[in-house]
């Protein structure tokens, strides 16, 4: 009989019976993690709205005109990157974690620092230097005089040297760390079985860092995927680059979300290629952890060492460095340095401290319920809380933009947009590190606590949280670094006359005002200093 | 004192996250022109009226796009683009309203919309720039002999996302034909062998190095590299002169008036002191281009605006032919 049953039931009664129901069956990690994905997944959305008015011959055109060349470039780029990446990454991870040499704390910064740059200002940088008056320009005239051709920049060889060195110390900072967990019995055995150090990296260190290579290089696709900054100053069409154009040239909406959903897919195969590749792989750090004893280094070997970190140092890091150096020096003569810089400065740390410890936040239901469950719809979430990462910021600017206009329009015009379109899109940093450090977390650990009686708040309190407190931080360290060099997303959602330091570097490069550049991209290595050593201070104290 | 600042923080946050409604004295312009082109005019405008101005920057196109979204929402009162093409589009949209009459008619009416929901500010033209020291160049007459194989690896040209050169493209189409435009283009990228220049300024550079011959920029940028450097050997070459030229492609940046300001008086007055005599030098001298007011002189150092043919475009069509050249391009494949 409903008519009763419905009397009996008082009206707010209906929520509070599906929010019970639905936190019995997932628990209230589950809820919260399902609300999480659910904000995350608002671009995801747009993009299907708008491509869904997208009619059979807008996909017909987009489909034999634009994606065979937009597939060929981008995923060939995301090859060469990964390439680049992995060389430069894993060699000078294995340096640092297995031998002792003079400066080996310095080299571990060095190699870190690439990430204080955008991937934009590498662009400007290096095609300023490369010009025939620039001091590589130069270098090369006077090395191999006129008959060999400066290199040229604008094309896919260009690309990927600025993007792996902008992006290989995700993959160092990842498989230094897993190399420094790692359990140095294995590799005493095989020693031992007279394995020589190389078969000894190929067979026994290789093997066990898969994970931690595979999470670094998916991070590194992923940024190749969805860079703006490079590929617009140096005009390589890939989809992030050809949807921005549809969009801002053509207006084309509908072809713009197309090739969107085309990017989705592509990247949403990756990741669950990368997911499915190290399924079955559990890895726990035992219970009783020894430090490898690192070997010391031969005088020949400490030269060698730092004649191959110090060239990976000199052009992911010195160069620009001193590029900024010099123009940011002559800034200072012309006196262009004022109040107004120092709130570009400020605002930029303001928006990105909020961005990261939203995130941070954020991503801890979803990182934990996947630790907990890793049931199909765990996954699911996990994968959908990607989406930021893999479509361009324009694309989710817009959307966030749609949503809040359409849903909380009074807080339209201030940092609400802004921060959530960062959130989204950087959330997937603030997830996997997280999870990453959920993972060494051992289900003993976590049985022990309750078997002594704390709950699972206190549990979660005292056991879980500080355990994985690095990783916190981490996701906190990576959100932050990421946010304060966003550049397409805050260029669409800053608050009126809200200007920041991309926003101001962009501006300025783009005048060709190198002199106000130069300041405002030393200010984000400066900014960003502080947020990597709390990540390498976290990092240290494993070794 | 923890809960008073807490307290505090809590205000500053919620202020800041939901916004904070313009002032009841400011004039918010969402502005596609570079920084340091606009500010002196604005400075100048505050300086008399005492409105201050929120400019609010970004590209032109990009922040069409916010217009088109926010709608009623925009807590913008107008929009400076640097290309027509972004103007008529945003009119077509239905974004902005017209300008009264008033303030209108002192800009020619092939430089404004012709409902006057946009006017033109400062001209620009399409010229060409020449190494004075290159041989064999002299039969260079007209931008289409650009297309000419003797200019094989002399040329220089930005890639044709830069929205002077869809511009620049959309004239000659209209002036001189799709057939001919095509072949052009085509004969143009042989010319340049992919080896395309990101920035104006750069083509400028490598005609005074001697790199490139010859190259197709707006001509101010030609200026201000001779003001950098006045021993420069380079020349401007104004292309389709003579009888039966089709004339140099002229550009404005303009500015337009959002349909949803609510503060149309302010905002009128910000266009009319644009329009002025003292708002069109400084807004057109900035950055060494044409004033739009007739009676109001150009930098000295450039071609006055009466000694050369013009070609026979209205501004408005670069918006309304606008898809039409990026088909253009996308079909010759042009990088």
């Amino acid at each position: 009989m409903p008519l009763v049953e419905a009397q009996t039931l008082p009206g707010p009664a209906i929520p509070v019976k599906l929010w019970q129901a639905l936190s019995r069956r997932l628990g209230w990690l589950g809820v919260a993690a399902g609300l999480v994905v659910m904000v995350a997944a608002i671009p995801l959305l747009f993009v299907l709205y708008s491509s869904s008015q997208l009619s059979l011959e807008g996909w017909q055109a987009l489909w034999s005109q634009r994606l065979p060349g937009l597939l060929g470039n981008t995923l060939s780029l995301a090859v060469l990157v990964a390439v680049g990446c992995f060389a430069l990454g894993v060699s000078s991870a294995w340096l640092v974690a297995r031998r002792r040499f003079v400066g080996r704390g310095l080299a571990s910064w060095l190699m870190v620092l690439p990430l204080t740059i955008p991937t934009y200002v590498f662009a400007h940088i290096y095609t300023t230097l490369f010009e025939a008056d620039g001091w590589l320009g130069r270098t090369w005239l006077a090395v191999f005089g006129e008959s060999v051709a400066i290199p040229e920049l604008y094309n896919i060889w260009g690309v990927t040297f600025i993007l792996s060195l902008a992006g290989f110390s995700y993959v160092f900072l990842l498989v230094r760390t897993a190399l420094a967990h790692s359990n140095p019995n294995l590799e005493e055995a095989a020693r031992i079985q007279g394995a020589r150090p190389w078969q000894v990296f190929w067979r026994v260190n290789l093997p066990l860092l898969r994970p931690a290579i595979a999470a670094g290089l998916a991070l590194v696709v992923l940024h190749v995927l969805s860079d703006f900054g490079a590929v617009s100053m140096l005009r390589y069409q890939t989809f992030t680059l050809s949807i921005y154009l549809q969009m801002n040239s053509r207006f084309d909406y509908q072809g713009a979300a197309g090739l969107s959903m085309v990017l989705v897919m592509l990247s949403l195969m990756f990741l669950v290629l990368e997911r499915f590749s190290r399924r079955k792989q559990r890895y726990y750090a035992s219970a009783q952890q020894r430090l490898a004893v690192l070997r010391p280094a031969t005088a020949l070997e400490q030269v060698l060492i730092w004649g191959w970190l110090g060239l990976i140092t000199l052009f992911a890091f010195g160069l620009p460095l001193a590029w900024m150096l010099d123009w940011s020096w002559q800034a200072w003569q012309q006196e262009l340095i004022d109040m107004t810089f120092w709130g570009y400065v400020s605002n930029s740390l303001i928006v990105a401290a909020g961005a990261a410890t939203i995130a941070m936040v954020c991503a801890f239901p979803v990182a934990f319920f996947h630790t907990r469950k890793r049931s199909l719809l765990s996954t699911s979430y996990l994968q959908l809380s990607s989406i930021g990462f893999v479509l361009p910021g324009p694309v989710i600017a817009l959307g966030v933009l749609s949503f809040i206009l359409a849903v909380f329009a009074p807080l339209y015009g201030g940092l609400a947009a802004l921060l959530m379109a960062l959130v989204v899109r950087f959330l997937p940093l603030a997830v996997q590190s997280q999870e990453a450090s959920l993972q060494q977390l051992t289900p003993s650990i976590e049985q022990a606590g309750r078997s002594l009686g704390a709950g699972p708040l206190e549990n979660l309190r005292r056991v879980i949280l500080p355990m994985i407190r690095g990783g916190m931080a981490g996701a906190w360290v990576l959100v932050f670094i990421d946010a304060l060099k966003e550049l397409p997303a805050t260029l669409i959602l800053r608050p009126t006359g809200f200007d920041t330091l991309p926003v101001r570097i962009w501006i300025e490069a783009s005048e060709e005002m190198l002199e106000l550049a130069a300041p405002a991209a030393l200010m984000l290595v400066v900014g960003t200093l502080p947020a990597l050593w709390l990540m390498m201070r976290g990092e240290k104290r494993l070794e | 004192m923890k809960n008073v600042l807490q307290r505090l923080l809590l205000v500053v946050l919620l202020t800041a996250l939901g916004g904070v409604a313009a002032q009841a004295d400011e004039l918010v312009v969402y502005s596609g022109r570079k920084d340091t082109f606009i500010k002196p005019v604005i400075e100048q405008f505050t300086a008399e009226t005492g409105i201050k101005v929120v400019l609010h920057s970004a590209k032109s196109t990009a922040l069409l796009n916010k217009l088109r979204i926010e709608a009623d929402r925009t807590v913008a009162d107008l929009y400076i683009s640097n290309d027509a093409g972004n103007l008529q589009t945003g009119s077509k949209l239905g974004l902005f309203q017209p300008v009264s009459t008033e303030i209108a008619k002192v800009i020619p009416a092939n430089l404004r919309a012709g409902d006057n929901t946009w006017l033109g500010l400062s001209a620009r033209a399409r010229v060409l720039v020449v190494n004075k020291n290159a041989k064999d160049i002299d039969f260079i007459k007209s931008v289409f002999d650009l297309a000419d194989p003797r200019l094989k690896d002399r040329l220089a040209i930005t890639h044709s996302s830069n929205e002077s050169f869809i511009a620049g493209v959309t004239v000659y189409m209209l002036s001189e034909g799709k057939e001919k435009t095509t072949a052009w283009l085509q004969g143009m990228k042989t010319n340049a062998d992919n080896k395309l220049f990101s920035k104006h300024s750069k083509i400028v550079k490598a005609v005074a190095d001697g790199k490139k011959d010859v190259g197709l920029v707006n001509h101010y940028y030609l200026y201000r590299h001779l003001a950098k450097y006045p021993d420069a050997p380079v020349r401007i070459l104004m292309p389709d002169q003579g009888e039966k030229g089709m004339g140099v492609a002229w550009n404005v940046a303009g500015i337009a008036m959002s349909k949803y300001t609510k503060k149309k008086a302010m905002a009128e007055k910000l266009i009319s002191f644009l329009v002025s005599k003292t708002g069109q030098t400084t807004f057109a001298g900035a950055n060494r281009e044409y004033p739009v007011r007739e009676g109001v002189s150009a930098a000295a150092e450039i071609p006055p605006a009466g000694n050369y043919h013009v070609a026979d475009v209205p501004m408005s069509a670069l918006g309304t032919h606008r898809i039409e050249t990026l088909d253009l391009l996308d079909a010759v494949g042009m990088p």
